[in-house]
This record gives structure tokens, C-alpha cells and sequence, in this order.
């Protein structure tokens, strides 16, 4: 484990890697924690802490410019309807209103923007194939 | 949707997806975002219905719909109580 946040990094040591302390702006300010994992989700990465708290790439101190975001395309309809599959089932098992990291609105966040992106570019291309 | 021509792809995704309120989406906001995004699926779908094409989207697009609405109703059953009138 690192003995301190490191708070510039470059794009050669992106991501940290785990067991490294990151700071980061959580739902309720600025914090450091321990980081367990990175996982990409639909569109960006996310980074899981030790505590079990989900926050995205573009909250973690450090983070290079321009971010590396997926396209939509790239998610397959396997990934796509496992992740339908996983949030209904956390949202049948619970969820914590109050607690904006849990990993349920995590998932839920990128999976809006997801679909958003997914339909929203396809009424595009029909409004420029139209004109 | 492109609105400069120096705008990189990640940029140009980044602007539309912040404009439409779903980068950083609050806890109080996500039945609203939800609402938003039925919408344009819902948009898509009359779209593939009308012209009678695209059978798999429009299963794929009638599925994501149908896991949007159970969302949406676990997230209103699950939103905070708002503190009693002390009226």
C-alpha cells in the first residue's frame, strides 16, 4: 500500500493500482480511501474502495485529460442485458436512498447515459438520413 | 448533435450526456433522469414500429424500456419521505 495519495499522475500510471490510496470527491466532499479495483462499467471506469463504495474515473484526483469513455457500440448485448439482469435484481434486494456511492446508483448512473447515447444517436441518424 | 468541428468524440459525448443531466446524477434526480431517458426510447421505438423494421432493436428497445419502468418504480418506492408538515 502507498503511505500517501498521489495526486498528480500521468496516463503511464493510470489507473492506480489496488491497495493505493486515491483521493477523490465523494457524494459528501473531498476524501481519500483505499482503492480495491477498477471495473469498467458501459461508458466509464469506475473505481471500487475497500469500503465497498463505487466512484466514477472523473471524480479521482489526478484523472487524465480527456478521459478514455467507451462507445456505445462497444457494449454487446450480452454485457448490456447482464447489466439490465444486475440492477433489477439490487433494486428487488434493496437499496440505500441516502447512500449516493453504493454500487446500485453507480451502475444505474452509467447505465442512463448508456441508453441514452444508444437511442439518442439512432433518432440522430434518422433525422440526418431524413434530411 | 456535433457543435464544433475541434470537438473531440470524447468531448462531444461528454457535452451531451452532461446536458442531459447524466453524468453526475443526484440521488433526488434519478426517477426525473429515468422519466428522461423512457422517453427517447420510447421516441426510438415508435420510430422502428412505424416503419416496420428492425425486429431485434425493437425487442432490445421494448426490453430496455420495460427494465427502465421497473427501475423507475423501485426508485419512487424507494425515494426518502420528505420530513412531516409541522402544520
Amino acid at each position: 500500500m502507498q503511505s500517501r495519495a498521489k495526486q498528480l499522475r500521468s496516463e503511464a500510471n493510470w489507473p492506480p493500482e489496488k491497495g493505493e490510496d486515491i483521493s477523490f470527491t465523494s457524494s459528501t466532499g473531498p476524501e481519500t480511501a483505499i482503492l480495491k479495483k477498477v471495473r469498467w462499467g458501459l461508458v466509464w471506469r469506475d473505481f471500487i474502495l475497500e469500503d465497498g463504495r463505487v466512484i466514477p474515473e472523473h471524480r479521482i484526483s489526478g484523472c487524465p485529460q480527456p478521459q478514455v469513455w467507451r462507445k456505445f457500440d462497444e457494449v454487446s448485448d450480452n454485457e448490456r442485458e447482464e447489466c439490465e439482469e444486475r440492477l433489477l435484481s439490487m433494486a428487488g434486494s434493496g437499496m440505500d436512498p441516502r447512500t449516493r456511492d453504493q454500487s446500485f446508483w453507480a451502475e444505474l448512473n452509467q447505465y442512463l447515459a448508456y441508453t441514452y447515447l444508444r437511442f439518442k444517436r439512432a433518432e440522430c441518424k434518422v433525422q440526418d438520413t431524413e434530411r | 448533435m456535433s457543435r464544433s468541428d475541434d470537438e473531440t468524440e470524447e468531448q462531444q459525448v461528454w457535452r451531451v450526456l452532461s446536458e442531459a443531466g447524466l453524468v453526475e446524477i443526484r440521488l433526488d434526480e434519478f426517477a426525473e433522469r429515468i422519466a428522461d431517458v423512457k422517453r427517447i426510447v420510447i421516441v426510438r421505438l415508435r420510430e422502428l414500429l412505424d416503419f416496420d423494421t428492425g425486429i431485434e432493436e425493437r425487442e432490445s428497445a421494448a426490453y430496455s424500456l420495460g427494465t427502465l419502468k421497473r427501475l423507475e418504480l423501485k426508485v419512487l418506492a424507494n425515494a426518502p419521505k420528505p420530513p412531516p408538515d409541522p402544520s
